[in-house]
């Protein structure tokens, strides 16, 4: 690629030290077009961000809050490295999350009184994981079967479990009695236990212990293996007898029980019932905390504690400053564009093209 | 600049000075040489692919580009197609110094060239890939002239081609002519051929260079780029030789004969014949018995084919790229299941076992590809290594890894094999093509397989990678496995089988003892014509 | 006798609203044919209809002039590719993740925008704006059913169905029709005869958001006459997937539109009529289809060879 007298030439080896630059150069130019936004609304740009740096750490509760808005964020994150890994383009984290929220309130509904504590508590974890991994294994089976494009697929599953929870939320499962689209309010056996005295709920902690499973998965196991060596070369893991469709299946039963997991941790640790908004676009903005975090758990982690921020900040952005907490969603957007962007850097150097005489 | 006669072009300038010539670097009669190539670099990162080369091209000659794989021929000829800008050096075309941005600049000035990997469009038809970018007026597709106009040359030239098959259902030798007739249709003063005869049987061969003689005959000049000396020394008027980038030296080919011509290649004396020691073949090892394979349109890949290599025994597959063995390779491996018949590896049947069992019972794969079909490149070298023993002891237990017995292997194999890098966390790809090679043979030798079976084992590979690979499998022929070994390279195969078959269109043509059967004989078979 | 008129009354109205519904599905997928003819997959679709969907929306209300705002969806459209062009044509970055961040960037700006544009609005008090009346056809917009049904329509949606043999004859007929399809089978082919394959994928891209962009616009400017943050509601994924049942080509893309458009419309119906039936399996009834139209197009005959592919001249 050519500019004038510059062009780009392979760089030999990428350090760390280039890598971490990228990423800041990225949230740089990302904030920097975020400025931009925000004098639109003629709010003073400096106000705005310290007011969103303020809402997210400025106290012990702001950051404890912060830290909740980003579990679910760990959770679908860690799913989109799984399957990311693989090169299987998930992008039914949202669906799977509803998925496992569903079922997550399903047994908080129905088994409320057969099981009790720790038990109850499992079993609505459980219930929730393996409701997201059978949400995508459908999305699975299309493709391994029929050779189905798995983007469009698991997008469609997205809206279509959104009905399917629609219809259930104005029948057999809504609050006696009320207008809205809703589930009564779970019994308090149901609820995981928080912490600190405040909303920090187990959840975060099973989003930290996931991410350890997820690396030693990944990094550590012959499966991890097998899961790298598909997206890197499929063709190759073909001829060296991995199962291509064997290992799809797993990597969408992984990424859609992890997907699941946030759902259910958002239903049993925060919101105590069911409804058509529990969630903020989570499953995507897991495909954006996934690439920033470089598809590695550590990363991944980082990267959702940043948008918890985000999202946490935001709201006291808009009550002071009066910038709309939309611009949140923006700024995800842009983020990861000059993140791509920014790769480039990693993988290329700047030449100047020697003149032929 | 469309040029509807070529022939002209050469005749009425030759022997007339040219105008305008700022080539003062030229002391011979101006007037016969048509390029010019002064001190040429180019640099690809580390690599200096081109280093201060110069040399010459006659108006109606044809010239030589000899050297042996990773030589930096086919770099030079990009440099002179436009595709690379040099970093050093100037280039004169028919008296004056042009610099060449594009391949639009090649073309305009009346340079073709013919890739080594074709660049055709298959579900197009040939006249379609012939008038890509050569309409300059009008928005309207005007097909009908342009047919007649190939149809024409076709005829002159003595091309059986069918213009209005899509380049798909052509064979390859016949998109090879469509290549060609791409240059000669907008009218070319220099064609070059980038390794033209590798993918072709002799007779192909023959018919491309009568023709490329009838061309040069008519005033075109040639540039054929080879790193097959006999070849060379049969269709050339001079050879310029390069060796690691560098210019070894032009000669007149009636001068030279092909040792000294292969020393200049390789700085060495080359054996031409390996030293391959009389071995009795032993039992059975591999046998195919009836196989036949069909692709999704239900036709034959494979037809009924019956093989059987032993032991001691190395068995050479010749045959023209893309009739069956790809499809033998990979049913041999276990990646396509039969339609019928069987596949037995040491007597049992292999029916029932997936790539991975076939593997441990002592089958070992050399795929065709060795980028694409055999390695990781983004992953380190170890990890390459590891590629299909990756879930089992003793790199692995109960599903985990095992870093040291992993790392261990790699350090042997590394040795073993002098593969040339640090250590095993090198990323594979920055490995060159005789070390990715061996990077294979390390990993699918490791478990002393009993039968192995190599898909074109040294393509790609400079003279020093193809020796070691010759000799790594001369030392498994002995040792007693039995190799079938796949190639498109007919001095490859004579040399080292003790047994030679034939393939055309997913059938066995015949099976000969290596020493009761002539190349001629070999050719007709690969071009499907028996006796 | 009343059974049947409303039987013919039914299918009227049940062919019209499969144009209706049917217009920026078609719009965006003939945009989106032309881009991954040119090799390039553009996965932000959706994100691009969104803010079309919103630009057309707003313009059209501070100018009061639709056909500015359509003028102005579509050079949103265009700007947003135009990005999607830089990431994958020029920088080379992975077509499916470029994809994917162009959807959240623009269903990111559009919310945003929206907020700021109108500060002060609740679900009580949404800005509207009048739309665009439907164009009838004289004469022939008096036949009976046909008439109403296929010429008297809005003028984007004439403009879509002609828009079909426009580009048929386009990419099977013109030069660089010739060319855009061959740089979708095999970019060098064409580099090496010295054609810029770039530029080419640069038009491709932008043309194809252009026509996302305007088919946001029909949806804001001629359908609802408000905005809301999720207008598109999965649109843009299904345009891409009806290039995929096209089969890569125009007439049959217009065909797999259409009946999507059908069945959309069968459900809006079949709610009018008002039959026992939980309403939410007819509004899944476009996405299960899209799934099912994917699943049996499995072997994608007509998917260019190097579609997704970044094109490298240099292979190191």
């Amino acid at each position: 690629m050519k500019i004038g007298t510059l062009h780009l030439e392979k760089r030999t080896h990428v350090s760390w030290y280039v890598q971490g630059f990228s990423i800041l150069i990225a949230l740089a130019g990302a904030f920097g077009v975020g400025a931009l936004l925000i004098m639109t609304t003629g709010a003073s740009v400096g106000e705005a961000y310290a007011a969103l740096f303020k809402g997210a750490f400025g106290s012990r509760n702001a950051f404890l809050e912060t830290l909740v808005q980003s579990t679910p964020l760990i959770l679908t994150g860690l799913a989109m490295v799984v399957a990311f890994r693989a090169r299987v383009w998930n992008i039914g984290a949202e669906g799977q999350f509803f998925a496992g929220a569903m079922a997550a309130a399903w047994v908080s509904m129905t088994l409320h009184d057969d099981l009790s504590g720790p038990l109850l508590l499992a079993a609505v974890l459980v219930a929730a994981m393996l409701a997201g991994a059978c949400w995508a294994m459908i999305a699975a089976y299309c493709k391994i079967r029929f050779n189905a494009n798995i983007i469009i697929v698991t997008v469609m599953m997205n809206y279509i479990i959104l009905f399917l929870l629609s219809y259930l939320l104005s029948n057999t499962w809504r609050e006696p009695g009320s207008y809205f689209m809703q589930t009564a309010r779970f019994e308090r056996i149901t609820y995981l236990p928080r912490f600190f005295s405040s909303r920090l709920h187990l959840g975060f902690f099973n989003a930290l212990i996931a991410s350890v499973l997820v690396y030693v998965l990944v990094w550590k196991t012959s499966l991890g293996y097998s899961i790298r060596a598909v997206g890197v070369n499929p063709v190759a893991s073909q001829f060296k007898g991995i199962q291509i469709k064997r290992t799809i299946l797993t990597v969408m039963l992984i990424s859609g029980a992890l997907a699941g997991l946030a759902g259910g941790g958002e239903i049993a640790g925060l919101q105590h019932r069911l409804r058509l908004d529990i969630s903020t676009g989570y499953g995507y903005t897991g495909i954006i905390i996934a690439l920033l975090g470089r598809l590695n758990p550590v990363g991944v982690a980082l990267a959702a504690i940043f948008f918890g921020a985000l999202v946490n900040g935001s709201t006291h952005m808009q009550i002071f400053t009066g910038v709309p907490v939309a611009l949140v969603q923006s700024l995800q957007g842009i983020v990861l564009i000059f993140l791509l962007m920014s790769d480039v850097l990693t993988r290329y150097r700047i030449r100047r093209t020697p003149h032929a005489d | 600049m469309t040029n509807p006669n070529p022939r002209d072009t050469g005749r009425a300038e030759q022997g007339s000075a040219l105008s305008g010539a700022p080539d003062t670097g030229c002391e011979k009669e101006v007037s016969s040489i048509l390029l010019r190539v002064d001190d040429l670099s180019k640099r690809f990162g580390a690599v200096q692919a081109n280093d201060h080369v110069s040399f010459e091209v006659r108006k109606g000659e044809i010239h030589c580009l000899l050297g042996e794989n990773g030589a930096g021929k086919s770099t030079m000829a990009e440099c002179l197609y436009g595709t690379y800008q040099p970093d050093g050096g100037s280039i004169y075309f028919k008296g004056r110094q042009i610099r060449l941005t594009s391949p639009r600049d090649a073309i305009n000035l009346g340079i073709g060239m013919v890739h080594q990997h074709f660049v055709l469009v298959p579900p197009m038809n040939v006249i379609e890939n012939i008038i890509i970018g050569t309409q300059k007026k009008g928005l309207f597709l005007r097909t009908e002239e342009a047919e007649k106009k190939i149809q024409r040359l076709c005829d002159e030239y003595g091309i059986d081609l069918d213009i209005h098959a899509p380049i798909k259902e052509l064979s390859v030798s016949q998109q090879q002519w469509t290549e060609i007739l791409k240059a000669l249709y907008v009218g070319v003063d220099l064609l070059i051929l980038d390794e033209p005869t590798a993918v072709l049987t002799p007779q192909e061969i023959m018919a491309l260079f009568r023709t490329v003689k009838k061309m040069a005959e008519q005033g075109l000049s040639v540039i054929l780029i080879t790193h097959k000396f006999s070849e060379v020394l049969e269709v050339s008027d001079r050879i310029t030789v390069l060796r690691k980038g560098k210019l070894i030296g032009t000669v007149e080919t009636r001068s030279i004969n092909d040792r000294e011509l292969a020393r200049m290649m390789v700085g060495r004396d080359v054996i031409f014949r390996v030293e391959k020691e009389e071995v009795k073949p032993g039992e059975l090892v591999l046998e195919l018995d009836g196989v036949t394979l069909r692709n999704s349109q239900k036709m034959k890949k494979l037809d009924n084919i019956h093989l059987q290599i032993r032991r001691h025994e190395i068995l050479g597959l010749a045959g023209v790229g893309g009739n069956g063995q790809r499809s033998l390779y990979n049913a041999i491996i276990g990646i396509s299941p039969l339609d019928e018949g069987r596949i037995l590896l040491c007597e049992e049947d292999l029916a029932k076992k997936s790539v991975a069992d076939r593997m441990m019972a002592c089958l070992a794969g050399i795929p065709e590809d060795r980028i694409k079909q055999g390695l990781l490149m983004d992953f380190s070298v170890k990890e390459s290594l590891l590629l299909g023993r990756h879930n089992r002891p003793p790199f692995s237990r109960f599903g985990w890894l095992c870093k040291k017995k992993i790392r261990e292997f790699a350090e042997r194999s590394i040795a073993n094999y002098e593969i040339a890098v640090q250590n095993g966390d090198v990323r594979t790809g920055t490995l060159s093509g005789g070390n990715l090679q061996k990077v294979i043979l390390a990993r699918e030798l490791a478990h002393d397989p009993c039968c192995v079976v190599a898909s074109q084992p040294t393509r790609g590979l400079d003279v020093g990678a193809i020796e070691y690979v010759h000799r790594r499998l001369l030392d498994l022929r002995r040792e007693g496995a039995g190799i079938l070994l796949i190639s498109e390279d007919l001095d490859e195969l004579f040399n080292l089988s003790d047994r030679l078959a034939v393939i055309y269109k997913g059938r066995i043509m015949g099976v000969f003892d290596v020493n009761d059967v002539t190349r001629e004989k070999v050719g007709l078979l690969m071009a499907g014509i028996s006796e | 006798m009343l059974t049947d008129l409303l039987t013919l009354n039914f299918l009227e109205s049940l062919l019209s609203g499969m144009m209706r519904i049917s217009t920026p599905l078609l719009l965006a997928a003939l945009g989106e044919l032309i881009t991954e003819r040119g090799g390039v997959l553009n996965l932000g679709v959706e994100g691009t209809m969104l803010v079309g969907a919103f630009t057309g929306f707003v313009v059209s209300f501070y100018t009061g002039n639709l056909y500015v705002g359509i003028c102005a969806a579509m050079v949103a459209g265009g700007l947003l590719s135009l990005l999607m062009a830089f990431m994958t044509c020029t920088l080379k970055l992975d077509q499916i993740v470029s994809g994917l961040a162009l959807n959240i960037f623009g269903g990111g700006l559009a919310f945003y925008g929206y907020r700021v544009a109108f500060q002060n609005v609740g679900s009580k008090n949404l800005p509207t704006i009048t739309t665009f009346d439907q164009v009838s056809i004289p004469v022939l917009s008096k036949i009976p059913v046909i008439g109403p049904v296929f010429f008297d329509q809005h003028l984007l949606t004439y403009v879509a169905i002609l828009l079909v043999p426009l580009l048929a004859w386009f990419l099977y007929k013109t030069v660089p029709g010739l060319t855009l399809r061959c740089i979708g089978e095999n970019p060098r082919a064409v580099d090496m005869r010295g054609i810029g394959v770039v530029r080419y994928q640069y038009g491709a891209v932008m043309f194809g958001g252009m026509m996302s962009g305007l088919a946001g616009a029909y949806l804001t400017e001629a359908a609802a006459g408000l905005f809301v943050p999720d207008i598109a509601a999965g649109r843009g994924w299904i345009a891409i997937a009806i290039v995929i049942f096209g089969g890569w080509r125009p007439i049959p893309i217009l065909f797999a539109a259409l009946f999507f458009g059908l069945l959309d419309s069968f459900q809006l119906q079949v709610q009018g009529i008002g039959i026992r039936f939980p309403y939410q399996i007819l509004l899944a009834l476009p996405y299960v289809l899209t799934i099912l139209a994917i699943v049996l197009r499995g072997t994608r005959t007509g998917e260019p060879i190097s579609l997704g592919i970044p094109y490298l001249r240099e292979k190191s």
